[in-house]
């Protein structure tokens, strides 16, 4: 169990290679996590494009019965949401991101290599939730989108919409966790000399994604608390025959789906920034602005989610605000794509299947940003709306932006992760064919869509001109079917019998480059000093480009690199193996699976097994809690990359109680048959508001005495929080009894339900502090804490004050302003 | 190696030492306390005293930042550690205060003009 430094053999063992099944079940390397991911999303892809398939072959002609209506509402829906979530996102993040991030930045691992497999098993479990209607209760129905209030129990009282919800929920944790592992691997584990501004842009990519992810998913989540609640509680957030709006559902779904149309675009982004110059042989062209304008999409990413919604009358103002910033972000973008031409100008262009991609990237991803812009503009967008002219537009930018780059990814770092070699003939066969399918596919939808065909229609009418153009459509989309066929065709055909990789096939620019095809499961031997950007270039060429670009020219072969001269001799920290990562998904798993069947004590056996493996990870280290650091990648500053996790957290909190305090500012007065906001009562709150303040007071103390190894004070403090948060959450306890018998339950009205979801999330993060902090007390009194294991003290506290400065926030918006109100 | 380990966790003690050094002794967590419990307790205050109504919703939310901003510099120590640590928390905070604006702006306008 425990990870001891151990010397690395004399040989580069593959990544790929020992450990059998389980080594797989319990691995924590970030290059097979990718692979899992890889896998995953592979398979996912043919379901994803099967569903297309269907729907193509119904759309073929007018009033065609090949599916039902009610089957075409699973299929349109599961191809959305396994693309989007299952496809795109667990491709560019789960495993190029995992693939790559290390490997790019000069570092052994991510910062979390535990969190990183439970990322990827919780993924799988989500999926897994998504895709269970085939076997029993039909497939979710509601558009991956899932307005409400159609998603109601009313309206869709199968089960079909129970998956998708606690499906989602998982696969938003999922996604939370993995960029809060990005981001705090970028942040903390670069490789001496890799300064920001020295990082392959594909490291900017995700660290932007990352950052958004950490922002935009809690609204989502916070959405999906509510609608699971709805279906499984009775209480009504989006229904509104109780007084609740739908919009809500709308705001929250996409505050995060337009940051969320970034997270896939600027990892696709990242990908072509990589592509391009390495077959052009020319440095990225405006390398800073690259950067800054990823960030600056970013940004304004999260001020345009209206522009979905302008059909909703959010009035004048709101509709010009996100006009503008939609219109805005097209300037970024637009710097994007001269800089991609820029770099391909003039360059010594090798033209490759990856290349091909890259180039077809840029153009079909122009089209779909042109078109985008159209929908800055209310009143056009008016015309547009839910017709398929924006099936064309999200098709551009999703297939033709990420997945083209993917495609391109797939091809150019392939031998990198297999070290085997694809076919290129292969894959300029699967470029042309992908180019004919989809532009046949999604440009005439374009007209469908200005001549008034709606979105999500499973049938029309035969005489409304319609039918030649989806014919066309239908053919195309099986022309795309066969490009994918010869992909996974050229896969399978590589992984049996190719052509074996050298380290260094396309004479690259980056550090993965620099090692073996595959990697070593250390991925680097010794850790050089970056001395410029485009790292490995200039190891091997010094800092002058054209050095690289006349050796090429002249026929001759760049200089062997240098950390496969390197004698790797020393012994190096790798983390060891855990099954527990799996073992909290699987808990997950019996948790969503219990809450769908209605049986509580499959929940509760759930949760506890996930929070028994969660503490068990904590015991799984060789110190207990204090991970052994590799010195080769020690955190810079003496910052420990824990702490900086449990920030990212905490910040990807605020965002969540955010949310739910809107919510709640928005329904506070909605108090149709119930007590209202006057039942509040400020006595009894302020007292459990003094306790939970003195609490931090004892956990600075407890933090104190430990930091001066003071173990008698320091169980002594420690004790105290506990029972002040268990003093607070008995208060908590007594309040919400005394509301239920004076006529407030969940169920009441939209008052009694914000409130109490609210509250009581907040409670259950007190709860949760408890039980952290219950563990510490045992391990103090056990001698397991103590002096040098300060920093687990720290984290704890880190987040007890949080819940303490939630509820500060809390206390006065709720309690002290219960007579206010806005909306 | 081993003697490579050793000095950067050496190192890293060390560092680890000089950021616990920089952080405030029990005297001044409980001169923080104090100054929480007394901000609540002109919250209350406020609260309670009727002539006061007109200015609720501003002096509530000075005291709230103030309590929130106690807690975050002293006990969660950002005023003593990293700038990094303070740009993770106040970049999220910033989003979270306008996604809050934003949304209260918006049910606002749709409360008094749809209904």
């Amino acid at each position: 169990m425990a990870a001891q430094p151990k010397p690395l053999p004399t040989e580069s063992a593959s990544y790929l290679r020992g450990g059998g099944l389980l080594g797989w079940l319990e691995t924590v390397d970030h290059k097979r996590i990718a692979v899992l991911y890889g896998a995953s999303a592979l398979v996912f892809m043919v379901i994803g494009g099967i569903e297309a398939m269907l729907i193509r072959v119904q759309l073929w002609s007018p009033g065609n019965g090949f599916l039902s209506a009610a089957v075409y509402n699973q299929i349109f829906t599961m191809h959305g949401t396994t693309m989007i979530f299952l496809v795109v996102m667990p491709l560019e993040l789960g495993a190029f991101g995992n693939f790559l991030i290390p490997l790019h930045i000069g570092a052994r691992d991510v910062a979390f290599p535990r969190i990183n497999a439970l990322s990827y098993w919780l993924f799988l479990t989500g999926a897994i939730f998504l895709h269970l209607g085939w076997l029993w209760g039909g497939l979710p129905n509601a558009g991956w989108f899932g307005y409400a209030n159609l998603t109601e129990r009313y309206f869709s009282p199968g089960l079909n919409l129970d998956y998708w919800v606690v499906g989602l929920l998982i696969l938003g944790v999922s996604t939370v966790l993995g960029g809060l592992n990005f981001f705090v691997t970028i942040v903390m584990m670069r490789a001496r000399g890799m300064t920001y501004m020295r990082m392959p842009m594909f490291a900017w990519a995700i660290l932007v994604s990352s950052v958004l992810i950490l922002i935009a998913f809690p609204p989502l989540t916070v959405g999906l608390i509510f609608l699971l609640m709805d279906r499984f509680f009775g209480t009504h957030f989006y229904v509104v025959a109780y007084g609740a709006t739908p919009i809500l559902w709308q705001h929250l779904f996409w505050l995060f789906g337009h940051p969320e149309v970034y997270v896939m675009a600027l990892p696709a982004f990242g990908m072509i920034s990589e592509i391009v110059p390495v077959f052009a042989r020319k440095p990225l062209f405006g390398y800073p602005m690259m950067a800054y304008s990823l960030s600056l999409i970013a940004f304004l990413s999260y001020g345009v989610w209206g522009h979905h919604m302008f059909a909703t009358g959010m009035g004048p103002v709101a509709d010009s605000a996100f006009a503008i910033t939609s219109m805005l972000i097209a300037i970024p973008t637009g710097i994007k794509i001269f800089s991609w031409i820029a770099t391909v100008w003039g360059g010594s262009l090798r033209m490759t299947a990856a290349f091909y991609f890259a180039l077809g990237m840029i153009l079909e991803f122009t089209i779909g940003g042109l078109s985008g812009v159209m929908h800055a503009s209310a009143p056009v967008d008016l015309q547009q709306t839910d017709s398929y002219f924006v099936v064309a537009h999200f098709h551009y930018v999703l297939f033709g932006g990420a997945m083209f780059a993917i495609i391109g990814a797939v091809y150019y770092w392939w031998p990198k992760i297999t070290g085997r070699m694809l076919d290129e003939r292969l894959g300029k066969l699967q470029f042309w064919l992908t180019v004919i399918g989809f532009n046949g596919t999604f440009f005439p939808m374009h007209f469908l869509g200005l001549w008034g065909m709606p979105r999500r229609i499973y049938t029309y009418g035969a005489g409304l001109g319609w039918t030649d153009l989806n014919r066309l459509e239908t053919v195309a989309a099986f022309i795309l079917g066969l490009a994918f066929l010869v992909m996974y065709v050229n896969l399978v055909r590589s992984a049996a019998a190719g052509a074996e990789a050298p380290a260094d096939p396309w004479d690259g620019r980056t550090l993965e480059w620099s090692i073996a095809s595959p990697p070593p499961s250390y991925n680097f031997a010794r850790m050089s000093e970056v001395r410029g950007r485009d790292a490995f270039w200039v190891q091997k060429y010094g800092r002058a480009g054209s050095r690289g670009v006349a050796m090429f020219m002249a026929g001759q072969a760049p200089p062997a690199p240098e950390s496969e001269r390197a004698a790797p001799a020393q012994p190096v920290h790798m983390p060891a193996p855990s099954i527990f990562p799996l073992m909290i998904a699987l808990g997950a798993g019996v948790m969503g699976a219990g809450l769908i069947i209605g049986w509580w004590r499959l929940i509760m056996i759930g949760a506890g097994a996930a929070i028994l493996a969660a503490i068990g990870i904590g015991f799984e280290y060789p110190a207990w809690g204090e991970e052994p650091r590799d010195p080769e990648s020690a955190a810079p500053g003496g910052v420990d990359v824990r702490k900086v996790g449990v920030w990212a957290f905490l910040g990807s909190e605020c965002v969540f109680f955010a949310s739910l305090i809107s919510t709640y500012i928005v329904y506070k007065s909605r108090n149709a048959g119930g007590p209202g906001a006057s039942i509040l009562e400020i006595p009894l709150t302020s007292f459990s508001t003094f306790v939970l303040l003195m609490s931090s007071l004892l956990m600075v103390l407890a933090l104190a005495a430990t930091q001066r190894g003071d173990r008698v004070w320091e169980r002594i403090w420690l004790v105290g929080v506990a029972v002040f948060g268990l003093v607070f959450l008995g208060g908590q306890a007594y309040e919400f009894t005394r509301f239920y018998r004076e006529g407030l339950a969940l169920q009441t009205d939209l008052f009694g339900q914000s409130f109490y979801t609210l509250v009581g999330f907040h409670g259950a993060h007190v709860a949760i502090g408890v039980l952290w902090l219950s563990v510490l007390a045992v391990a103090a009194f056990t001698g397991k804490l103590g002096k040098s294991r300060a920093l687990s003290v720290e984290l704890a506290g880190l987040y007890w004050h949080f819940v303490d400065v939630v509820w500060i926030v809390i206390f006065t918006l709720v309690y002290l302003m219960q007579q206010v109100t806005v909306a | 190696m081993s003697e490579a380990i050793g000095t950067v966790a050496a190192s890293t003690e060390q560092a680890g030492r000089e950021a616990h050094r920089a952080h405030p002794g029990a005297a001044v967590y409980v001169i923080v306390a104090v100054f929480l419990a007394a901000l609540t307790a002109m919250e209350l205050t406020v609260f309670y005293v009727s002539a006061l109504k007109a200015v609720l919703v501003p002096v509530l939310l000075i005291l709230a930042a103030a309590k929130f901003a106690m807690v975050a510099m002293f006990y969660m120590h950002l005023r003593y550690d990293s700038w990094l640590l303070s740009g993770v928390l106040i970049f999220p905070l910033i989003i979270a205060a306008l996604l809050l604006i934003s949304l209260l702006l918006l049910f606002a306008y749709l409360a008094h003009h749809i209904g």
